[in-house]
């Protein structure tokens, strides 16, 4: 079978795209009580376009095509469906008339129609698991088959978030409104975690096929740049943006041509992304006005340190340690004193860090957790001692990871054996 | 060279479950089927059930709903592509899109070509 032509290819994503921002537009025409109808309207819309276009061919401005159907099928739904949502949202339809996608105008609404929707998924009064759940299928277009993919859950758990969600906003009668003063500041809080957790879960190491993933980074990307644009932005916001676009910029060199996990040290930093590490630097920048230190500040700083360095021996390790005792005060994890310990051993050396690891190794939630014994591994091996490093690597391998942190630890092990 | 009728049933409600990139990715591949150089002529037809006209035994033409009151799947389209032979034909169809959304395909030779 021949290749499909470019003509036969959609601009990437656009349906997942339009849809995010078609379900904030009408959410905010008919009201949050009535998210699904919104959400029936634009799944309507995009039917039709699957059974047109492949006969008809693909209008010129298909954004423009897909809100306009879908607005004439709102029509028809709310005619259809009067005494359920009153004459007033037709009214509000008609009223809506504004022109069309690609206009300056409409495309500064939708931006915003979208970061209200955001703040409505994420609001506090909604179950936190939910919020992402939500976030994900409302602003972000995410089918719950590829939500259920990307947290490894089954559909029917998400389905019932959805529902849960939902409910949650029509009962306590959540609206679109952006507070002000010191609630504006604790639901961007909410929001900006909620980005955050979507872009780790996207982030943590995974097998490099799984797109789906990598598509929760991008997309965390993109709503944490909607919010940075915005006129509520903070600098805490800019510090999310830009610790996520310096990770993310680090994805493609992440892992080799086999799949197999590069460490942070040995990466090949020509494959790392020059576009993203400049917006990273950029929102790194606006992110220093204020006096606030978030933990995002330090994770960004830590991250642009990496990035600031020419190759790996001249890595200002000294810098990094700043930061993780910096955000270990914020964040007094244990899993952030871990990934402290790599920085302390490139400072003071392994033996000191080693006795920091011992300390985290009574802590109950790191006991299972393969990392600590792959760091302890790592640095006994550098101090020479290789049968207790193979042992730390083994007992790592007995724990739960990912397929090629797998590999990655037989490889370590493997390097016990030899010299 | 001789010319077949792909006929497409499918049931629309499958077409409810996919995502917005799934339903993209639906788009282009029938997109992609419409623009094969064997592809004639492809055409979608309306859902809703439409009208069944026949004759009543008491001779006169009457229309009833139908004919889809008993079966979800719809003839939902058709295309008319060019194969060697029958056998040729079917083995085109085999890879129609239609096939991997829950649909079926009925291929008819059109007589004359």
């Amino acid at each position: 079978m021949s290749e499909p032509t470019e003509s036969n290819v959609l601009l990437e994503h656009l349906f997942r795209r339009q849809a995010g921002r078609m379900v904030a537009y009408f959410t905010r025409l008919f009201g949050p009580a009535h998210l699904e109808l919104a959400e029936e309207t634009v799944q309507d819309a995009m039917l039709r376009a699957l059974q047109t276009w492949p006969y008809q061919g693909v209008p010129e401005n298909a954004e423009a095509w897909l809100f306009r159907v879908a607005r004439n099928m709102a029509i028809d739904a709310i005619r259809r469906n009067r005494f359920l949502v009153g004459d007033a949202m037709l009214a509000g339809m008609a009223r809506s008339e504004e022109g069309e996608p690609g206009d300056p105008l409409v495309e500064e609404q939708l931006r915003d129609d979208e970061l209200r929707m955001i703040f409505m998924c994420c609001h506090p009064e909604i179950s936190r698991d939910a919020s992402i759940a939500l976030s994900l299928k409302t602003a972000s277009g995410f089918g719950v088959r590829e939500i259920a993919r990307a947290f490894l859950a089954d559909e029917a758990t998400i389905a019932q978030r959805l529902v849960r969600a939902k409910r949650q906003i029509r009962e306590r009668g959540l609206t679109l409104e952006i507070p002000h003063g010191e609630e504006l500041k604790q639901r961007l809080d909410s929001v900006l975690e909620v980005i955050y957790f979507v872009f780790n879960e996207g982030y943590t190491a995974h097998e490099g096929q799984d797109l789906i993933r990598q598509d929760l980074c991008a997309e965390a990307l993109r709503l944490g740049r909607l919010v940075a644009s915005s006129s509520i932005a903070t600098p805490k916001a800019h510090a999310l943006v830009a610790l996520m676009a310096l990770q993310a910029a680090r994805l493609p060199a992440r892992v080799d041509e086999a799949g197999d996990l590069v460490l942070l040290e040995s990466q090949d930093r020509n494959r790392w992304d020059r576009e993203l590490i400049g917006l990273g630097f950029h929102h790194l920048e606006l992110s220093m006005a204020g006096d606030e230190v978030s933990e995002y500040h330090a994770q960004a700083g830590i991250a642009a340190t990496h990035a600031r360095a020419g190759d790996a021996e001249s890595i200002d390790w000294p810098l990094i340690l700043e930061f993780y005792d910096r955000l270990l005060a914020i964040n007094p994890s244990p899993v952030v004193a871990l990934n402290r310990a790599v920085a302390l051993a490139k400072v003071r050396g392994a033996d000191q860090a080693l006795a920091e690891i011992e300390n985290l190794a009574r802590e109950p939630k790191l006991r299972d957790y393969y990392l600590l014994l792959a760091v302890r591994g790592h640095l006994l091996l550098e101090l020479g001692c290789r049968d207790e490093a193979a042992r730390n690597f083994n007992a790592a391998l007995e724990l739960p990871c990912s397929e090629p942190e797998r590999r990655f630890l037989r490889r370590k092990l493997e390097a016990c054996g030899e010299g | 060279m001789p010319q077949y009728m792909l006929l497409l049933y499918g049931d629309p409600s499958n077409w409810a479950r996919l995502s917005p990139e799934e339903m993209q990715k639906a788009t282009e591949k029938y997109m992609a089927w419409t623009k094969k150089p064997f592809t004639k002529d492809s055409h979608r037809l309306g859902e809703d059930a439409g009208r069944v006209i026949r004759r009543a035994k008491d001779g006169q033409k009457r229309t009833t709903d139908g004919p889809y009151s008993e079966t979800k799947e719809v003839l939902g389209g058709y295309y008319t592509i060019e194969a060697a032979s029958y056998d040729d034909a079917v083995k085109l169809a085999l890879e129609h899109p239609q096939l991997d959304y829950g649909g079926t395909i009925e291929v008819r030779h059109v007589w004359g070509t």
